[in-house]
């Protein structure tokens, strides 16, 4: 512990207002998230407990038929919008969080294993990832969603709809971490440890996970602060065309392509509160992997 | 949506005269041909096009058309229709008896989506060049009344153009093109992008429009399309979302035409015995009349109509509105909420504890996924469980014919203004040879009212035929057979400038814009 409140590192996040702004944003967001049942007020996922006639309540106003206040207002089925803002950052984060995971997994096993073994395995794995870099990302994550969706029973659509998002953007985003893995491999892999491993009679598969991965972890990190920010928004992005989390579980995308509808109508409320926590969260992550970016990278300090 | 705009502003900056007329539409006629889709878009736009021998006037009465009289032959064998001289087709042929006899073919062939609406026709007969008989195999005092939608084309155009039969999937020339009698024809057509309309010349009838270019522009999104209303880009859109029309009304550039469309919105139930096919959705839960009782008990429809719809809808008592001929004010009275009724019946039936599949289109009707939403919560405090998927209408048909449901949600709007058109599409069992029931997709069967619907066909005493529409409202109603839950309420925008005609059907008739 000394050792990280010694290292550069924590002494650049100190002195960067930037960094631990968006750091306490994060973890705020993060907290509030997987703390929701507690400090929401209703449960808007149990449709059971919602009242049609709250609907469309002005923030801070009583709602004309019921006299009910809420202080975010409500949506067109009467969910409270403050609650279903911190259930949505739950899906958001959840599914953000996992996908880069999946999508980290993916790629460094990818990357090392074409960095370390050359020949065809990389020709093969790079050129896959070249081709996919070719699509954009969300087209990938819609092919998946549409072809995953397709092959899931109907009765499971809606509890599976979160796993088939987080393998969807998975999927479409282990390109970045597989490029930057193999790079540093290959750089790693003339060293002399690595020669050292092999002369002992080290396994591949151990001098790969052992040896190299450390060393090359950091770039990864990086990676993986920007992927999530990059994520957290796809996700937005495919439940706001309609083909991610269901209207009845409704992440911040859904509750934004739910407010779409009503800003001619002056409903402002449903669409700004999630759309600024949406950004507020996206910004932090965002500012958070430069800052991090810059103080692992030596040459710019 | 702002790129579109700045598109639409491009083409208002260039000079217009002021006939110009152009409205924007939520679906593009997915074809021109007048007998390959039976759906309200194309209908609607074709009856501006092509004209049948009879046509429906702005109160929805039957006129005269291509037809100038007709009356029935013998006790019912069939009717006879005098045909109009002089008319011309927009090529510039001539309209006579051969067309009529070619177009029955063509839309009573099998290729047709039209077919069903010639069910009890047996043969059609050419008495000379201006005089059909249309020979029916029972009496059907409403005849005329249900072939306004059937369209005469020419058919020397159609033999010349290989077009001889409508060609649903791979299409023909008549998918593109149109040559009809009626007040316009068509100028240009890209499908899904423009469609450009001119009057035509030699119509028949008084002109009482005063357009010289129609420009027909689909917009998917409705609040894409009201931001083109708003800024003069279209003159005229359909719909207007609905909880936009009440701000729109203190608006002075533009104008809210609201009325209510003949269109019950209902629910409907898998009520076939045994799993489907594809083993998805369909279980036995609803053969039981108390669960279809406890879903109607459950769902508060004054509290979806002040909400999602702003009161600007009515609750429905049976499959038809007040407006229809044929309703049934015996049984107008519709189902009472009761959730705690509602909550017993559901665990009587054996509902508790199962997962209602609830299919649901999210771009066909009004707020359509929104009231599939607010259902879903309500059956919820009645303690049902309910899956609730909703999709757009190209899978949303295919979804309910293949049977993976055990509930869905239905609009109906009976084509010939009458009662018994959906006691023949929802109520009678369902019968591809007799095509008979061809939208229960639940199965929904009663002997009874099988054995009603021919005699209500073929009645020609009101009183008598009122008897029997009435019984056949009231078994519908005892059994639960459809849970109706609105009339759907037809939200039009203008800009103030313009005069248009709303008919319940909500088709949208070219000939009685005026643009001042």
């Amino acid at each position: 512990m000394t050792r990280f409140f010694d290292s550069d590192v924590f002494y650049a996040f100190r002195t960067s207002p930037v960094a631990i702004c968006s750091l306490v944003v994060t973890v705020l967001l993060v907290l509030s998230a997987v703390f929701a049942p507690l400090i929401a007020t209703t449960n808007p996922f149990d449709p059971a407990s919602l009242n049609l006639m709250n609907g469309f309540t002005p923030p801070m106003e009583p709602n004309a038929f019921t006299g009910e206040r809420f202080w975010l207002g409500t949506d067109d089925q009467g969910r409270d919008v403050y609650s279903t803002i911190l259930y949505g950052l739950r899906i958001s984060l959840f599914v953000g969080i996992s996908a880069v995971l999946l999508a980290m997994v993916i790629g460094i096993f990818l990357g090392l294993l074409s960095g370390y073994v050359g020949g065809w395995t990389e020709t093969i794995i790079m050129r896959a990832a070249d081709v996919q870099l070719t699509f954009p990302s969300i087209l990938v994550a819609m092919l998946i969603f549409g072809v995953a969706k397709g092959v899931t029973p109907v009765e499971y659509r809606d509890q599976m709809a979160i796993w088939v998002l987080i393998l969807a953007i998975g999927l479409s985003d282990w390109v970045q971490f597989a490029r930057v893995v193999r790079g540093a491999t290959l750089v790693e892999k003339s060293k002399d440890y690595v020669a050292a491993a092999r002369l002992i009679g080290r396994s591949p598969l151990a001098i790969m996970i052992r040896h190299i991965l450390p060393n090359v972890l950091s770039p990864v990190l990086v990676i993986a602060t920007i992927s999530l920010a990059l994520a957290i928004i796809a996700e937005a992005t495919l439940s706001f065309l309609g083909v991610g989390a269901p209207a009845t579980q409704p992440s911040l995308g859904t509750l934004i392509r739910i407010g779409q509808g009503f800003l001619f109508s002056g409903e402002w409320w449903i669409l700004a509160f999630p759309a600024c926590t949406l950004l507020v969260l996206a910004l932090a992550v965002n500012l958070l992997g430069d800052w991090l970016r810059d103080a692992l990278n030596p040459r710019l300090r | 949506m702002f790129r579109l705009s700045a598109a639409f502003a491009i083409a208002l900056a260039l000079p217009v005269s002021a006939k110009d007329f152009s409205f924007a539409v939520t679906t593009d006629p997915q074809t021109m041909d007048p007998h390959a889709v039976n759906s309200a878009p194309v209908l609607g736009f074709l009856n501006n096009v092509y004209e049948g021998l009879v046509r429906r006037g702005k109160d929805m009465s039957i006129e005269p058309s291509l037809a100038t009289s007709w009356s029935p032959i013998g006790n019912g064998e069939g009717w006879r229709f005098v045909l109009r001289q002089g008319v011309t087709f927009q090529d510039g042929s001539a309209f006579d008896a051969d067309d009529v006899i070619f177009s029955y073919e063509r839309a009573s062939s099998e290729e047709a989506d039209t077919s069903s609406w010639f069910a009890p026709v047996s043969k059609v007969i050419k008495v000379d060049n201006f005089t059909v008989d249309i020979m029916t195999s029972a009496p059907n005092p409403i005849f005329p009344d249900s072939i306004a939608n059937w369209m005469i084309m020419d058919s020397g155009w159609a033999a010349a153009n290989n077009a001889e039969r409508p060609d649903k999937e791979r299409g023909n020339f008549a998918t593109l093109n149109a040559n009809g009698t009626g007040p316009f024809q068509i100028a240009s057509r890209q499908p899904d992008l423009a469609t450009e309309l001119k009057p035509h010349a030699g119509w028949w009838d008084k002109v009482e429009h005063n357009l010289s270019r129609v420009k027909m522009t689909p917009i998917q999104n409705s609040a894409t399309a009201l931001a083109a209303l708003l800024s003069g880009d279209v003159d005229f859109i359909n719909p207007v979302p609905i909880q936009d029309a009440q701000r729109l009304q203190g608006n002075p550039d533009v104008k809210v035409i609201q009325g209510i469309e003949a269109r019950v919105i209902m629910l409907g139930f898998d009520q076939q015995p045994g799993a489907a096919e594809s083993g998805q959705g369909a279980s036995d839960m609803f053969l039981d009349a108390r669960a279809r009782a406890a879903v109607a008990q459950a769902v508060n429809v004054p509290a979806i109509l002040q909400t999602i719809m702003r009161g600007n809808a009515e609750v429905a008592s049976q499959l038809v509105s007040p407006a229809m001929r044929g309703y049934s004010n015996a049984q107008s009275a519709p189902y009472a909420f009761d959730p705690d009724a509602a909550r017993a019946l559901a665990a009587d039936a054996g509902l508790t504890g199962q997962t209602i599949s609830f299919k649901c289109p999210n771009d066909r009707y009004l707020n359509d996924e929104a009231v599939c939403q607010a259902i879903t919560g309500m059956l919820a405090q009645a303690g049902m469980d309910v899956s609730l998927d909703a999709m757009p209408v190209s899978n949303y048909w295919p979804e309910l014919r293949a049977d993976n449901f055990d509930m869905y949600l239905l609009g109906w709007s009976p084509g010939t203004f009458d009662a018994e058109h959906p006691i023949r599409f929802l109520g009678s069992t369902p019968n591809a040879e007799k095509r008979l029931g061809s939208w229960n997709f639940g199965a929904y069967s009663n002997a009874r009212i099988d054995a009603l619907l021919p005699m209500i066909q073929s009645e020609i005493d009101d009183t008598a035929r009122q008897r029997m529409l009435d019984e056949v409202a009231k078994i519908m109603q005892d059994e639960v057979a459809y849970v109706p839950l609105y009339v759907q309420p037809l939200v039009w925008g203008a800009r103030s400038n313009i005069q248009v005609t709303q008919r319940p059907d909500n088709f949208f008739i070219l000939r009685w814009v005026t643009v001042n």
